[in-house]
């Protein structure tokens, strides 16, 4: 059964969301929100290149706009995690914990992915960088995300 | 012993922010309540096994946020929802108004035809009261759903609520029976319906 960390975009939302993003890049004004609704579409895709680049849109919406920090931190928590960048996820994980104490969604979450760890044999393991940054590496070549200005 | 689940059934809560989407949610998975529970991001998941009628079914409950920020990336949750809970807050009329909008989304989204509905008029510890029970029935009986009060601070009606959603899913022919993780029984979903799923008769 779906659950949050495997549940998957439709394509045609995808695509929408996509031209949307895309439009506004071309006028070189991109809003917070497209480049959400685009990453948000992007995290839950079934190709890891998709998921990379929408992590690398919610950094550069992490850096750059204040309002939507939880938002952007539960989203790339959720990204990381599909990539089975777990050390990573749960690194966001704390964060956000450590802003807003006690939020069931995060602690869900939290338990989520420990689970998913444990089913790999992953859990208490320093979570096998080599392998995990070789994968990212390789799906972030040609990989030309435009910070949005 | 643990009953084998028959099925598992996809469960959509929808409505306007703050009218206590996820304490309902919180309350029927974890018997809790937490009067600071802050505003969910996009979308929320949790899952519950329930017995109804001798028969146990695994919940997979999809709690969205209602925020507009969030409204055009959530219908995408909607698709293969056997169930629908349409929240507002009886202590504030403008959620109940909502109501109309959301069930259009439902129409529009819900890729189940007889999916089944029901309106839960939550908070009914507070006191200023500004949707009456007969207001709230009479709408439910218009749109066709169930329709129950409760409150997620008192658990008064949740699982009463949860229970009696399951328990017309399950009545409701064609709605379930194919739903399964990984088999796909024929078409059954898109099979013409006579305009209206048996429940409604006995609304
Ligand atoms: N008095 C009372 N407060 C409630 C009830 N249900 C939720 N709340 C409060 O209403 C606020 C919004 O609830 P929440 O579940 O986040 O609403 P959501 O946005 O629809 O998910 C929170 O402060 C809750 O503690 C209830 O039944 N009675
Ligand atoms: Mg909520």
């Amino acid at each position: 059964m779906a659950d949050v960390l495997t549940e998957t975009v439709l394509p045609e939302d995808l695509k929408k969301f996509e031209q949307i993003y895309h439009g506004q890049l071309y006028k070189n004004d991109v809003t917070p929100k497209a480049q959400f609704d685009y990453a948000f579409c992007l995290v839950r895709s079934k190709y890891p290149a998709d998921i990379q680049k929408g992590i690398a849109l919610l950094e550069d919406l992490y850096r750059t706009n204040e309002e939507g920090q939880r938002d952007y931190l539960y989203y790339l928590a959720i990204g990381t995690a599909r990539l089975k960048e777990y050390s990573k996820a749960l690194g966001y994980v704390r964060s956000f914990l450590s802003i807003e104490p006690g939020n069931q969604q995060v602690m869900s979450l939290e338990q989520t992915i420990k689970k998913k760890m444990e089913k790999e044999g992953l859990m208490g393991m320093a979570v096998a960088g080599g392998v995990l940054v070789a994968v990212g590496a390789i799906v972030g070549v040609g990989m030309a995300i435009s910070k949005s200005k | 012993m643990a009953e084998d689940v028959i099925t598992t059934l996809k469960i959509l809560i929808i409505g306007e922010s703050g009218v206590g989407k996820s304490s309902l949610l919180l309350r029927f998975t974890e018997d809790n309540f937490d009067p600071e529970q802050t505003l969910t991001i996009g979308v929320d998941f949790k899952t519950k096994k329930l017995t109804v009628d001798g028969n146990a079914v695994k919940l997979a409950i999809w709690d969205t946020a209602g925020q507009e920020r969030f409204r055009t990336l959530t219908p995408s949750y909607y698709r293969d929802a056997q169930g629908a809970i349409l929240v507002f807050d009886i202590s504030s009329y403008s959620t109940f108004a909502k109501l109309e909008t959301w069930l259009n989304e439902l129409d529009t989204y819900s890729t189940k035809k007889n999916i089944v509905k029901m309106i839960v008029g939550n908070k009914i510890d507070m006191e200023n009261r500004e949707v009456t029970r007969e207001q709230a029935m009479a709408f439910a009986r218009r749109h066709q759903t169930l329709y129950i009060e409760a409150s997620a601070k008192t658990k008064h009606g949740v699982q009463a609520a949860f229970e009696e959603l399951v328990h017309k899913i399950i009545q409701t022919p064609g709605l379930w029976e194919s739903y399964n993780d990984n088999i796909h029984v024929g078409n059954k979903d898109h099979a013409p319906q006579s305009g209206c799923a048996s429940y409604c008769s006995l609304t």
